[in-house]
């Protein structure tokens, strides 16, 4: 197979971080091409360089076998790469048709907008791929799995030789993974160099031809699949042995945990919840359930079925249009967007403790703060949960993602008397921080007054790894998944029973 | 005070004086005027002296120290309020109206009810923004500068019809009784007690800031209104409205102080815009309450010795507008150098994906 | 008859109080549909206004003094530009900042040249231009068709820019840029390249409204004469849902709104004249409040970008 890029000893600082150290690809023709490393590891900055959207500071990087400086995304696509982005490029306001056009620049000097002879083309792509889309209604209108479409459509459409995939299943239901990947490999047939960044180990040994693994911004394994094993591959993302199973999805058995009997009342009621969108559109559509101490709920479901809005009535954030909420004291709350919610990144370590504990009896006095009682606290969980940081007075906005996390988990579970709602902890996290979560909280079930923990999560494979409980979450409902039926190919089509379209 | 910038905000405001400096003698030495005969005015007119630093430069303070902290407070809170201007008018005339009916009751009385009556116009005037932004959405910026505008026609039709001197000549109300006038700080000068009252403002402000849940919850809206509401369980909109209408009410007393303390009458033109100095103020002093007394007192310099800069050298008053604009100028500038310079020293700052949900 | 003339009288000056609100808003819903808001725009209208004024008497020409005028506005914007586009500062402290610098550096150079005593300025005017035909037709032609060339552009210009946004690739990728800035981007349009065009274009048309204030409302030059009229327009801009030719019918009822003073003296109404004054800033409070839900900013209206680091 010959080969269409080459990229060798590429280098990137990002002020005192750098990103890649030397790092080399390989993108065959016809072949598809795994990139594998922990979060931090420097994939998506290797696949940026060849995408034209960071300049390399040292490095070559070779196209069709002469070399190529990019400044922007447009050199890429001139000489045939294409980018699929991890947030979708999309202009949610705009028209699916529209942000095909985008950038297009088809009529004399713009005036003008060469729109039927896009529609003849997406139909054209459509027949020979099987990519369907609806042209003529805003993005923001559209589903996960649809935009992504959109979005592969978009680059499709420019003929890239390569196309570059980041972490494109990390919001796929299996259903839309599989087709996703049979559409990689249906491009890759016809001679298309696919270069895919995955969420998970499996599915990159599911469909790549080729490895190349990451690690500190430095290629150490290249291989064909063949070649290699999960171990061997895990080893060489994580340089050592240990791993996680429920973070790098592979070898989860989802062992049949027994179902806890706890007789105690519980510690949080929901009866015939409903809330209502501002939209009119209705979120919750009555929610009964209870939570216990010292039990993992894992709540499942393609995102967008509520779970949102369930997260935030049962942290006691939101209140529902109708039905009965009964809340402990003493609840923690870790939302899915750290940066927007759960941390002020301006704020000092010790403010951010501040914020979520300043209504706490033990940290105010009168209408005053208790700063040095706040500081003490803070010192110690830093040093408890391991957050690296310079020191309580540092910004948390200048930490890593892992320790921001880590930062979040460590205030929400002292606020944690009595119930938590994790809602995706560990969504972007690398190997390392995702197993740190997971052992918290299943730890947090052995003590004996340890609070009930509701995991709102739309990784199957971590819901069914850690929870004693799952229900499936379906247009804004719950159904309970009995515990002889918890696999994941049973909850998986649960999921995709109530997704329409 | 995110404890991290403390450092910053002193050099950031020291490099943008500098700067500024620079920019402004440059553009008076172009204009073709004697740069050094210009600064020796300003000088002069503002600190040289007893007279000059007591009866112009802190009285000219008084006004732009209050009006800041007013601006400090909103934009701490995220609150845009480009509105101090007609929250200060719209205090003054209140203010003038319990002085010009205070008849001979005691000072005891009639000085607190001049600057409660002052506070709670100037919150009145902030209320329509406030509402406007949390009940229907409308952004501040524009709203509360269209008070301005309303404010000051209100005023000039106040001085000339209802309230206007009994002579009826002048577009001006009668002087407010003696009972309602505040007394002199220092005697002699033109100093009054609403100096005073104004570093009192800013170190309770500051102490607000520093130890109170409430001052913290106003800091953590405006930090991310999102994470104050999820991780804080904060009131998010109650903050914004509350923080609105104590800015509102302190832009109103700079008003009730001036009148009470300076003028003893309303006319129209009664401030030259301090509203809108009070963003150079506030952003100067990093939007810390203690600093906007420093920059207060700064800028009542600067605007003390602009009238002597104008008699000495023919430098045009409105020179002044000028420079405080290149004051805000040179802030961002030198926010944005500093910045800069710290992202290169510190850790990378993460790219935040993007929101779009709008502000 | 005499109420028809009345009426036309009004209607007249509406138009010429609207043109400027006009322009200054077609210019500033370019520049926010780019993401950019431009309270700076006061700043670029009176420095068109004194720009008009040295043009027209250097020159002796009012259509060399528009020029100049336009000059002037874009002069100013490009400092806002400098800073929001180049530098990436907040778009509302900035923009305060350069309405500040504006209305300051317009009065000191005013009171340098022609001292501060103030006797006024007479200048050559932009002389009413009448279309033939459509000038003609009772009551609203010589309302709306005997007017400043000024107004004849506003006109031509709504359509114009409507056009623009909706129908070419230009207003495609503008309209991209303010709604994703980052996707936009993505798809190979040049964000900062785009917002700077439609900065300066904005402020551009602002000096022009700001020389129409001076050529041919006034005739003359008067220190802070914008009085507010930036403001006004970015709050047109949000009447007209950032859609051109509803933002051109805005303007004129604004217009309408502050000609209003005139017509009831006219029919021998004794209102007070001040509040005659504060009726265009209560109206356009009162429409905002009664309008704005229903309309969306672009979703990126007034954020940094690129977005990254602290928010301050």
């Amino acid at each position: 197979m010959p080969l269409l890029a080459r990229l060798s000893g590429i280098t990137r600082s990002f002020g005192r971080v750098r990103a890649l150290d030397g790092a080399d690809l390989q993108v065959p023709a016809g072949m598809i091409t795994g990139v594998l490393g922990e979060n931090g590891a420097g994939k998506t900055t290797l696949l940026s360089v060849l995408g034209g959207l960071v300049t390399p500071d040292a490095g070559s990087v070779e196209v069709g076998g002469s070399r190529v400086t990019f400044r922007r995304p447009r050199d890429a696509w001139q000489v045939g790469v294409g980018m699929v982005h991890q947030h979708f490029a999309l202009v949610p306001d705009l028209t699916v048709l529209e942000n095909l056009a985008l950038g297009r620049r088809t009529s004399f000097w713009g005036l003008g907008l060469g729109y039927d002879a896009l529609r003849e083309d997406v139909a054209d792509l459509a027949e020979r791929t099987g990519l369907e889309v609806s042209l003529d209604g805003p993005v923001r209108d559209l589903g996960v799995g649809e935009r992504q479409r959109v979005e592969i459509l978009k680059v499709l459409l420019r003929e890239p030789r390569i196309l570059i995939l980041d972490e494109p299943t990390a919001v796929l239901t299996p259903v839309e993974v599989d087709r996703l990947f049979s559409l990689l490999r249906g491009l890759a047939d016809e001679g298309t160099g696919v270069v895919l960044v995955a969420h998970k180990l499996d599915e990159v040994l599911d469909v790549a031809d080729r490895m190349t693994v990451l690690r500190n911004g430095r290629t150490v394994l290249s291989a064909l699949r063949e070649e290699v094993d999960a171990e061997g591959l895990i080893r060489a993302m994580v340089g050592r042995e240990k791993a996680d199973p429920a973070a790098v999805g592979h070898g989860a058995d989802h062992a049949l945990r027994a179902p806890v009997v706890d007789t105690s009342p519980p510690v949080a009621q929901l009866e015939g919840v409903r809330v209502v969108r501002s939209g009119g559109q209705e979120a919750l559509r009555g929610i009964s359930m209870d939570v216990r101490r010292r039990e993992i709920l894992g709540v499942v479901g393609v995102e967008g079925n509520g779970q949102r809005e369930l997260a935030r009535v049962l942290a006691g954030r939101l209140k529902p249009s109708a039905g009965v909420v009964r809340l402990p004291t003493g609840v923690g709350f870790i939302p899915q967007d750290r940066t927007r919610e759960g941390l002020v990144s301006g704020f000092s370590l010790t403010e951010n403790m501040a914020l979520a504990l300043h209504q706490d009896r033990t940290y105010r006095r009168g209408p005053t703060l208790r700063w040095g009682a706040l500081k003490e606290t803070t010192e110690e969980l830093v040093r408890r949960f391991d957050v690296r940081a310079r020191g309580v007075r540092t910004r948390a906005g200048t930490l890593s993602g892992g320790n921001q996390q880590r930062l979040v988990v460590a205030r929400e579970l002292q606020a944690a008397k009595n119930l938590l709602v994790a809602e995706n902890p560990t969504r972007g996290l690398d190997v390392a921080a995702a197993s740190f979560v997971h052992e918290e909280l299943s730890f947090r079930r052995r003590i004996p007054d340890g609070p009930g923990i509701v995991l709102i999560s739309h990784d199957l494979d971590e819901v069914l790894s850690l929870s004693d409980r799952v229900m499936v979450m379906i247009r804004g409902t719950l159904v309970d998944v009995p515990h002889t039926q918890r696999s994941r190919q049973f909850v998986g089509a649960l999921m995709l029973s109530g997704v329409h379209a | 005070m995110p404890e991290g910038r403390r450092f910053g905000s002193v050099v950031v405001a020291l490099g943008a004086l500098l700067v500024t400096a620079a920019i402004a003698s440059l553009g008076l030495w172009a204009g073709g005027y004697d740069v050094g005969e210009a600064a020796g005015a300003l000088v002069a007119g503002s600190v040289a002296g007893r007279e000059a630093l007591l009866s112009v430069t802190l009285v000219r303070a008084v006004p732009l120290v209050l009006t800041g902290l007013a601006v400090a407070l909103a934009f701490r809170a995220g609150v845009w309020n480009i509105g101090a201007e007609g929250q200060l008018y719209a205090g003054a005339l209140a203010a003038v109206w319990i002085g010009l009916h205070g008849g001979d009751r005691s000072a005891w009385f009639l000085i607190p009810s001049v600057l409660i009556a002052a506070g709670l116009a100037g919150a009145a005037w902030a209320l329509v923004p406030a509402l406007m932004k949390l009940w229907l959405g409308v952004g501040e910026v524009i709203t509360t500068i269209l008070m301005n505008f309303v404010g000051i026609y209100t005023v000039a039709y106040a001085v000339h019809g209802p309230l206007q001197e009994a002579r009826g000549v002048f577009p001006q109300t009668d002087p407010i009784v003696a009972g309602a006038r505040l007394p002199a700080l220092v005697p002699g000068t033109r100093l009054h007690a609403g100096f005073g009252l104004a570093v009192v403002v800013a170190l309770g402000l500051w102490a607000f800031f520093r130890w109170t849940r409430a001052g913290f919850a106003v800091r953590a809206v405006g930090a991310s209104p999102s994470a104050a509401r999820i991780s804080g369980r904060i009131h998010d909109r109650r903050v914004v409205l509350w923080a609105f209408l104590g800015s509102g009410a302190v832009a109103g007393l700079a008003g009730g102080v001036e009148v009470a303390g300076v003028t003893y009458a309303l006319y129209e033109g009664l401030s030259p815009g301090w509203g809108y100095t009070a963003i150079a103020v506030a952003l100067l002093a990093g939007l810390h309450p203690g600093a906007v007394l420093v920059a207060g007192v700064l800028f009542g310099a600067l605007e003390g010795g602009a009238g002597a800069m104008q008699r000495a050298a023919g430098i045009p008053a409105a020179w002044v507008g000028a420079v405080e604009a290149l004051v805000i100028l040179a802030v961002l500038a030198a926010d944005q150098a500093w910045r800069r310079s710290a992202a290169l020293l510190g850790p990378a700052p993460e790219r935040e994906p993007e929101g779009g949900a709008g502000a | 008859m005499p109420e028809a003339t009345v009426f036309t009288a009004f209607l007249e000056a509406a138009v010429r109080l609207g043109v400027p609100l006009a322009l200054a808003a077609l210019g500033e819903t370019i520049t926010e549909r780019s993401g950019v808001i431009n309270i700076g725009l006061e700043g670029s209208l009176i420095a068109g206004a004194l720009g008009a004024a040295l043009g027209a008497l250097a020159f002796d020409s009012p259509v060399l003094g528009v020029l100049a005028g336009a000059g002037a506005g874009l002069a100013v914007s490009a400092v806002f530009a400098a800073f929001v586009v180049g530098l990436n500062t907040d778009q509302i402290i900035t923009g305060t900042a350069v309405t500040l610098g504006g209305l300051g550096l317009t009065g000191a150079l005013y009171q340098a040249r022609f001292g501060v005593t103030g006797t006024a300025l007479t200048l050559p005017t932009l002389r009413p231009v009448s279309v033939p035909l459509l000038s003609d037709i009772p009551v609203v032609g010589p309302a709306f068709f005997n007017q400043a060339p000024t107004a004849y552009l506003a006109y031509l210009l709504a359509p114009v820019l409507w056009a623009l946004l909706f129908r070419t690739e230009w207003g495609l990728e503008l309209r991209a840029v303010g709604e994703g800035p980052s996707a936009a981007q993505a798809a190979g349009v040049r964000v900062r390249w785009l917002r700077l065009l439609a900065t300066l274009f904005g402020g551009t048309l602002a000096g022009v409204a700001g020389a129409h204030l001076a050529l041919a409302h006034a005739g003359t030059f008067a220190e802070n004469m914008s009085a507010g009229r930036g403001f006004i327009a970015i709050a047109v801009v949000v009447l007209g849902r950032w859609n051109p030719v509803w933002v051109l019918f805005a303007a004129l009822f604004f217009g309408a709104a502050s000609a209003l003073q005139f017509f009831l003296q006219a029919l021998g109404m004794d209102v007070p004249y001040q509040l005659f004054l504060a009726l265009p800033y209560l109206l356009t409070l009162a429409a905002l409040a009664g309008w704005v839900g229903r309309a969306r900013a672009p979703a990126s209206l007034a954020l940094p970008w690129p977005r990254s680091g602290p928010e301050m």
